[in-house]
């Protein structure tokens, strides 16, 4: 379960203060599937930053499964947003060295799972994306929806239970996109809390619960 | 393009990336500057040597006793002892040379001198009063050696300024007796300080006449005769003369080595020059590993730049202006990290002349230049290979890139 | 994280700019490179000269007249007031673990021989002479042990001098004259080569006392003693003390151990090694400079990457060391090439110029390694602080 209560984001940009976000209050249940929608410049981003311990609130709590997680410390963090969250990026964000195989590998590497383990589980979700004869192809040898299923494939690998997605269909067309929110509602049905940030009206739509977001507030939040 | 807008291009892409460019720099900078304080001392030390050979004069001809057939020049100065001792007899018959202008014996050994109760090792010359004048020395106080017939023993002696506070302190020392051996010798002058002598340190010297100095060491052998010739160009026929007139002492013999100080100035200016050369080209070569640092943040600039460069031949710029423009950012860049070092060799070269004057370390000109040259060629060749990689990008690609 | 793993994320980045890896690596490679050539030089001198000084054994004590030495030479060639004598030569030969003392008298003098003339060096040495300083016989027999204060008139030749003289003719029994004075030739010596300089096979060796008549001296030039192998040599020179100041009356002499030489010869040539190896250094500092230049580019460039690995778990240390480690990896990879190079170009030398001394240490082999990786820490550590230093967030929006 994650529960803000009065998370303040204000950004100094020179002399000027830019209320990012406005005393946001939320509790979201485990499994919930949340879509988060609004105007350009409304806070949807750092918002969700905050909820994937990116960034820090200028005041409020912030309780991850009961855990006070503002306060931290910066290695503490690090490993939360290991165990506990994936993130999935508009622009992909896979290392363009690395080879699909390597980039959804990368999480277990950075904690230090053995080799052995690390294949099985890079194989099974591979598998399971559909995506097995692309795992030595480098990044930009497949296509976008290609890469943005290797890029949840990576941010589901550890698996967290809170599943963050910024637009996550920004960059695909229409075709792809769906291919890409299937694929996340799948994994929500698998009991992944799954929260998305779009400005497509009918990938917002198919979100249990949707939130919509003007100035920084929430002024909006529908379920059903 | 205009060479003005090319200039300006380059610069203000070097200005931009100013971080690397200043790295770049660095590292010109060091390769340069080594060249330029390594040659500095070399040549330092080079001039420190010939100006101390000259010092004793270039018309000098040195009559060593012993002649190997085998070994070189450095045996020749340790030749030993000889059956037939080179005595002052032979001095005298050399300084009638008329070639000669003046000439001095010399007898060098080692005595315990004493004053009271203080006494210590020392060295001992014994020869006459043209030494004085060979050798280009002065007096701080007193008189040298008095001048008359070399053979007869005067209980004399001239002493060193370390010698002179070492054994009498504050005290005068003119008129007082030193007693070196078993002999009592008065102290008739005190050597100026000023300058060593080719290993030997005039102010740790003991000068009697060279007659005593046979009596001391029970010996009438001469370690040295020093010859001054009237003027350069006698010389070759003065050595000649020199080893005939000993030869003629000698039964026929000639048991001498005679070399100039101008043979053994031009063996140590080579082997020091040598030297100079040498250690110039190890600090060179950091000026090649430099190059290839430029070298390689030039590609990398060409592959960050890549639209950039599409953008420039989409406008009309040809493959050589492309070059050119790549090409001139390298050797900028070079040519600055020279003159950054040459800057950074000077202070250094200053900074050591500072702490020993003795040390004229300057770089010697030709390593300026090179230096300079070698770090903007550096510049040029290893600029080329970026330099076309960027001009021979396709447009669209780049573009796209 | 696991090491194996650092070392292979480290390694992918390094592959993937090949050219600019192999650039960066080649800066230090030359580096290297030019430091162990240097040193191997350094060192082969070091060890040419001495071997060229132990050949003579390492158990030698050397006793010149006068305190200390005068112009910077062995007093023995210059005159002095207190003579050591043959006597004194005959007394060092009671002293405890001491197995030969050899009279030094050296000069230069006409040899005679065969109706051929020489101008060569003369050594007026004692009977133990040989076994003292290995050197060998190779036909006949060395000066016999006659009395010191008056020997016959034998003369030993060295090798180059027989021949000289007398070519491939038998010479034991023939008459030479040495400075006028006749001797007879009981042996000849096998060659010896020349040591730093000096042909030591272009000599005659006669009897010290003749010597000294010869050369019109009152004292020997040196008197060397070899003592027992094991034997403590600071016991030695003690007794050498005891017995000359017991004749003398006073300490005029100086006693020089062989391993003292050797000790002060080693150090000097161990300083020289030391600069000509700092010399090189100098590419190694600008090759260092190269690391920090591409790392901070690499860092710079990758800054999104780096946005992703924190957004991923990675903690500021793991980005330190994936940083560190590939500038490690760029240095120690040009160590070991520099390595083949320098060891490459010292042997190549060697091939070139066989009079070359040159020599490379496994101890060196391992310092230049090191001193690679060490480059490599000190060139990281500014560009992987500034990857570590960077805010998540920040780093996943750059461009
Ligand atoms: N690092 C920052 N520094 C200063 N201001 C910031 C920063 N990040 C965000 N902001 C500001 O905070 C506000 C909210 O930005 P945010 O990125 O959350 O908007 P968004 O709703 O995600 O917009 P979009 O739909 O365009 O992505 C904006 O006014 C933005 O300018
Ligand atoms: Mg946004």
């Amino acid at each position: 379960m994650i529960t803000l209560e009065g998370i303040n984001r204000i950004f100094q940009v020179g002399d000027q203060q830019v209320h990012a976000l406005d005393d946001i209050s939320l509790t979201i249940q485990p499994g919930e599937y949340l879509s988060l929608m609004g105007p350009s410049g409304s806070g949807k981003s750092t918002l969700l930053n905050i909820l994937g311990l990116l960034d820090k609130p200028t005041s409020g709590r912030y309780l991850l499964e009961g855990r006070e997680v503002t306060s931290l410390s910066d290695d503490e963090q690090a490993s939360v947003r290991g165990e506990k969250i994936g993130f999935v990026f508009q622009f992909f964000h896979l290392v363009p060295r690395m080879s699909a195989f390597e980039n959804v590998e990368l999480p277990l590497v950075l904690a230090g799972m053995a080799p052995s383990v690390r294949r099985e589980r890079v194989h099974v979700i591979l598998e399971q994306l559909g995506l097995m004869d692309r795992a030595h192809h480098r990044p930009d040898q497949l296509s976008g929806g290609q890469r943005q299923r290797i890029a949840i494939a990576r941010a589901t690998i550890m698996k967290p239970s809170l599943l963050l997605a910024d637009e996550p269909t920004g960059n695909l067309d229409s075709r792809s996109g769906t291919d890409v929110v299937e694929v996340l509602e799948q994994l929500n049905a698998g009991g992944i809390t799954l929260v998305v940030v779009t400005h497509d009206g009918q990938v917002g739509k198919r979100a249990g619960r949707r939130l919509r977001m003007v100035d920084g507030a929430i002024v909006k939040d529908e379920r059903g | 393009m205009r060479l003005g807008d090319t200039g300006k291009f380059a610069a203000q892409s070097l200005i931009r990336a100013r971080g690397r460019t200043l790295l770049m720099l660095l590292a010109m900078s060091i390769g340069v500057s080594a060249v330029v304080i390594l040659t500095g001392l070399g040549e330092g030390a080079r001039r420190f040597v010939t100006g101390e050979f000259a010092s004793l004069g270039t018309n000098l001809v040195i009559v060593i006793p012993g002649r190997s057939e085998t070994t070189g020049g450095a045996a020749a100065l340790m030749a030993g002892e000889t059956p037939r001792d080179l005595t002052v007899d032979d001095y005298l018959a050399l300084s009638r040379n008329p070639l000669v202008s003046l000439a001095a014996p010399v007898m060098v050994g080692a005595a315990g001198a004493a004053r009271g109760r203080l006494e210590r090792e020392i060295s001992v010359v014994g020869t006459t009063s043209e030494f004085l004048k060979i050798r280009h020395l002065s007096m701080d106080r007193g008189k040298f050696l008095p001048g008359g017939d070399p053979s007869r023993a005067v209980n004399v002696c001239v002493i060193g300024e370390k010698i002179k506070q070492e054994l009498f302190g504050k005290e005068q020392a003119l008129g007082e007796w030193l007693r070196l051996g078993d002999r009592r010798f008065r102290v008739i002058g005190v050597l100026a300080t000023g300058g060593r002598s080719i290993g030997v340190d005039i102010q740790e010297l003991v000068v009697i006449p060279v007659a005593s100095a046979q009596a001391l060491f029970n010996s009438p052998g001469l370690f040295r005769i020093l010859v001054e010739a009237r003027s350069r160009d006698v010389m070759p026929r003065l050595q000649d003369q020199i080893r005939r007139t000993i030869a003629e002492r000698h039964q026929g013999e000639e048991d001498v080595t005679v070399v100039t100080q101008d043979a053994v100035l031009a063996t140590f200016d080579n082997i020091l020059r040598a030297l100079t050369f040498t250690v110039g080209g190890i600090g060179a070569i950091s000026l090649a590993v430099a190059g290839i640092l430029i070298m390689n943040i030039m590609l990398v600039a060409v592959s960050q730049r890549t639209r950039e460069i599409g953008l420039l031949k989409a406008v009309g710029a040809t493959r050589g202006q492309v070059t050119m423009l790549f090409l001139s950012e390298a050797v900028l860049l070079a040519s600055l990290g020279g003159l950054l070092g040459l800057l950074l060799g000077y202070l250094g070269t200053t900074a050591i002349h500072g702490v020993y004057p003795d040390m004229d370390s300057q770089a010697p000109l030709w390593a300026v230049l090179a230096a300079i040259g070698v770090s903007s060629l550096t510049g040029l060749v290893f600029g080329i290979v970026p330099a076309r990689r960027a001009a021979a990008l396709e447009p669209v690609e780049a573009l796209n890139g | 994280m696991r090491s194996r793993d650092f070392v292979g994320f480290s390694l992918s980045s390094v592959m993937a700019h090949r050219t600019r890896s192999i650039l960066t690596t080649m800066g230090i490679a030359v580096g290297i490179a030019a430091v162990v050539l240097l040193t191997s030089i350094g060192e082969g001198v070091n060890r040419f000269v001495l071997a060229e000084f132990t050949q003579f054994g390492t158990n030698i004590v050397a006793i010149n007249p006068g305190k200390a030495t005068t112009f910077g030479a062995p007093t023995g060639v210059f005159n002095t007031v207190r003579p050591l004598s043959l006597e004194d030569s005959d007394a060092l030969n009671r002293i405890p673990y001491v197995t030969s003392v050899v009279p030094v008298v050296q000069g230069n003098a006409e040899v005679e021989g065969s109706g051929r003339q020489r101008r060569t060096m003369v050594y007026g040495v004692g009977s133990q002479f040989p076994e003292a300083f290995k050197f060998l016989v190779a036909a006949g027999d060395f000066l016999p042990d006659d009395d010191p204060r008056a020997p016959r008139a034998y003369a030993v030749l060295g090798s180059k001098l027989k021949s000289e003289l007398f070519g491939d003719a038998n010479a034991l029994g023939e008459r030479i004259r040495v400075g006028g004075d006749r001797y007879r030739v009981v042996g000849y010596m096998q060659s010896k080569g020349q040591v730093l300089g000096f042909d030591l096979d272009d000599t005659v060796y006669i009897p010290a006392a003749r010597a000294l008549d010869l050369f019109g001296r009152e004292g020997l030039m040196e008197i060397d003693v070899l003592y027992a192998e094991g034997a403590p040599a600071d016991e030695v020179v003690a007794g050498v003390n005891r017995v000359l100041v017991s004749r003398h009356g006073g300490e005029d002499f100086t006693v020089t151990t062989q391993q003292q030489m050797l000790d002060v010869l080693g150090s000097v040539l161990g300083v020289l090694t030391f600069a000509v190896g700092a010399l090189g250094g100098i590419s190694l500092l600008v090759g260092g400079v190269g690391i920090l230049t591409i790392m901070i580019i690499a860092v710079r460039e990758r800054t999104s990457e780096i946005g992703l690995l924190r957004a991923l778990g990675a903690t500021r240390q793991q980005i330190l060391r994936v940083f560190l480690g590939e500038a490690v990896i760029l240095s120690s990879l040009g160590g070991l090439m520099g390595l083949v190079l320098g060891i490459g170009g010292a042997w190549l030398l060697h091939l070139a110029i066989p009079a070359m001394p040159v020599h490379t240490p496994v101890s060196y082999i391992l310092m230049a390694e090191a001193m690679a990786v060490v480059i490599g820490l000190a060139a990281g550590v500014t560009p992987a602080r500034r990857a570590a230093a960077m805010e998540p967030l920040e780093a996943l929006r750059a461009e």
